[in-house]
């Protein structure tokens, strides 16, 4: 290989590796296997189908991610049509993802804006609860909620619990790693199905971690009424998406939080009540959290551990997060 | 795939724009981990998907944010932003014949020979299968895990690059024997640069780093001759700082090899990343901690290198003194770029309670003045935490600072 002259003058570590060209390798194989014929072509809808059936059948978890990444990465370039009339044609729940997948990258490519309606309609409307729930997974991680108007506030209403916990993972993940909560219309689509919801898990793994700094005014009027619950777990995943609403929802939020812990009973439910008010106040919500201490004896370690967190002095939201756990778990 | 094919070109032309660089490509997401505002994806075995808003203002879909110095905890995005961006790809796939044999029947005996027209290949997707697939070759094996170790040792250009990802990727490298022999090929002279600094950095991956490791690592980061492998060392550990941190709490051993390396350091790239990689981790800093990044602060050569200083203290336990120390330093400061962290940083102390020594700053320069009445309307309006206060800035960048590290 190229011997690099100094550390001034080469590229560096992996990046000069990657400069260098290739040499012809000796040959090390042992073992008795002849090397396979390995010729790059042009990928096809069926080949990539019969490739992708097969390779189900594998034992390696490689071989299967690569054929899923390969799927998308050649599906701009396959035949839309023949694409499409393989998706509305496959019963099998693993190979209809597979290509619902693919037509997503292609409607996220812009290759086809009418593929994301096609697969938004099958998880929708197919018999198959598990092929309802493979195609929603296919619009995991894109920009799916944009593109699909009500789809998620319909898939709430689902038969099928596992649908409608597939919907909820999709809102979860979308708003963290697609849009990273900056994005309030997506914020505001996840509250919007949380709500329409009347599976209280459904909406709990929607609500419960979900970050609601750019929610709307509307969207946050929806988040009181869940407060109102008869489902703790929902009651709780609602008071800890209030915890993070915009400055100009704040004010109520804290009320709203603060009034119910008086009449809650629920311990789970109050611990996500004080999280939100601390959130809501950062240092500002200590003599708040002092007063709660006398309703119920039972909470005040947990009180406690929040106090001494705010009282850091720390200014970002995660960083007193991680110092109330650190706390609590110190010997 | 080991992060950072991005580091630092060394080949640009004199000046701090070449050190400059590194921070930026160090761990691919720093400036998105620190504005907290766009966070990119990396999908659990899927494709990544570049994230699609970032601090918008209207929170319309948006383009990425290019803050750098918002701070940031890294809480629960942490690892997906600090993870590799991979930029989407919009070729085609390539299908490969008899790959489907390829994976059934390849053993670690044949993978060097049959893997060799892949690799000639510029088909990412199949390299990235090739690296995992080795990954699985290896599993928890110590004597494969330290045969591919060996074929490292001469590889070349892309096998290169597959063959250590797949061992830093690999249950086995976790294995003290085989952790060892890693760190011993990259302090191995015998070897080129560039190789031992992929070495190095395969150890990225490691859980925890043992007294003497650490001790071995930084010793060799700070030496005058270990260039470009000495910063895959400090960056390794930093790494691994941020790991058994969030696991254990617990960063100060770390620390205190990348401010020793930081302060030491003959070479200002490696200061300098030394210096810049705990933001990751972003632990409290103790009174200790406090000081020696205190000196970096006022006697540091390199302003990036007082810029991460600046960062860094933001976190200190001792407050009040960080915040004295800011508003002393700010007009001795030469640099624009330096006083804009001192200013910015000054809020991720004390929040709006640091407003009165913002004030005295914007006072004194009053370039200041208009980011001044931005931070005093934030405050004003409610907002509270900092990442919050940074995601609303109208002007991450007002005085073109990122602009000199594109």
């Amino acid at each position: 290989m190229t011997r690099m002259s100094s550390f001034r003058m080469s590229a560096w570590g992996w990046l000069a590796f990657a400069l260098v060209p290739l040499i012809p390798l000796p040959s090390v194989a042992e073992g008795a296997a002849a090397a396979p014929v390995l010729q790059g072509e042009t990928c096809s809808v069926p080949g990539l189908m019969d490739q992708i059936r097969r390779g189900l059948a594998s034992k390696s978890p490689a071989y299967q991610r690569y054929l899923r990444a390969l799927l998308r990465e050649a599906a701009v370039t396959l035949p839309g049509a023949e694409l499409q009339a393989a998706f509305e044609r496959e019963t099998d729940p693993v190979m209809a993802e597979h290509l619902a997948a693919a037509l997503v990258a292609r409607s996220e490519r812009e290759a086809d804006r009418e593929a994301m309606q096609v697969v938004a309609k099958r998880a929708l409307e197919d018999r198959d609860p598990a092929v309802r729930s493979a195609t929603v997974r296919a619009m995991r991680r894109t920009g799916a909620l944009e593109k699909t108007g009500d789809l998620y506030e319909r898939l709430m209403r689902d038969a099928s619990p596992e649908v409608r916990m597939e919907a909820a993972t999709n809102l979860v993940e979308d708003n963290k790693f697609v849009y990273a909560g900056q994005h309030g219309p997506a914020t505001d689509t996840a509250v919007a199905a949380a709500a329409a919801s009347s599976d209280p898990k459904a909406t709990a793994k929607i609500l419960g971690t979900l970050n609601t700094e750019k929610l709307g005014a509307e969207a946050a009027g929806t988040l009181q009424g869940l407060l109102r619950s008869d489902s703790a777990e929902v009651r709780r995943s609602a008071a800890l998406a209030l915890g993070g609403v915009p400055a100009e929802q704040m004010g109520t939020a804290r009320e709203a939080l603060v009034s119910l812990y008086r009449g809650e009973r629920d311990t789970g439910v109050r611990k996500a009540l004080v999280q939100g008010i601390a959130q809501l106040g950062f240092a500002s919500a200590v003599p708040e959290l002092q007063r709660l201490k006398g309703i119920d004896p039972g909470m005040a370690p947990e009180i406690d551990a929040w106090i001494r967190a705010l009282e850091t002095g720390l200014q970002e939201w995660e960083l007193i997060l991680r110092e109330k756990q650190r706390l609590q778990q110190a010997p | 795939m080991p992060p950072d094919s991005s580091a630092p070109s060394a080949s640009s032309g004199e000046g701090p724009s070449r050190w400059r660089r590194p921070l930026l490509a160090v761990g691919g997401g720093l400036v998105v981990l620190l504005t907290g505002a766009a966070l990119l994806s990396r999908g659990a075995g899927d494709g990544a998907e570049p994230a699609r808003a970032a601090a918008s203002k209207d929170g319309s879909q948006g383009t990425l944010s290019r803050g750098g110095g918002g701070g940031g905890s890294g809480g629960g995005s942490q690892e997906g932003a600090e993870a590799d961006a991979a930029p989407r790809r919009f070729e085609s796939g390539t299908c490969w014949r008899d790959l489907e044999r390829f994976n059934e029947q390849v053993t670690l005996g044949t993978f060097r020979e049959w893997a060799a027209p892949l690799l000639a290949s510029r088909d990412g997707v199949v390299r990235a299968y090739l690296k995992e697939r080795l990954t699985e070759l290896i599993g928890n094996d110590a004597g494969r895990a330290q045969e591919v170790l060996g074929w490292a040792r001469d590889a070349q250009g892309k096998e290169f690059q597959v063959f250590l990802s797949a061992l830093r990727d690999s249950e086995a490298v976790q294995q003290p024997q085989v952790a060892a022999k890693l760190l011993a090929s990259g302090l191995d002279a015998t070897l080129e640069p560039g190789r031992r600094a992929g070495m190095l950095s395969a150890l990225d991956t490691q859980k925890r780093l043992e007294p003497a490791a650490l001790d071995t690592l930084a010793n060799f980061a700070k030496d005058p001759g270990s260039g470009e492998a000495g910063w895959a060392a400090t960056r390794s550990l930093a790494r691994v700082m941020k790991k058994d941190f969030a696991q254990s709490g617990n960063a100060a051993p770390y620390l205190d090899k990348l401010l020793t390396i930081g302060t030491d350091s003959p070479d200002e790239n490696i200061r300098y990343l030394a210096q810049s990689m705990p933001m990751h981790a972003a632990p409290v800093l103790d009174a200790a901690s406090t000081e020696r990044y205190s000196r970096i602060l006022t006697s540091e050569g390199n302003e990036d290198g007082r810029d991460a200083a600046a960062h860094n203290l933001s976190l200190s336990q001792d407050k009040a003194k960080v915040l004295e120390l800011f508003a002393q330093t700010f007009p001795r400061e030469p640099s624009v770029c330096v006083r804009w962290a001192l200013f910015r940083f000054s809020a991720r102390v004390a929040g709006q309670e640091a407003l009165p020594v913002m004030a005295k700053m914007a006072a004194s320069d009053p370039r200041f003045q208009p980011q001044y009445r931005v931070f005093e309307q934030l405050y004003a309006s409610g907002v509270l935490d900092f990442m919050r206060v940074w995601n609303s800035l109208p002007d991450q960048d007002p005085f073109g600072c990122m602009d000199k590290h594109d």
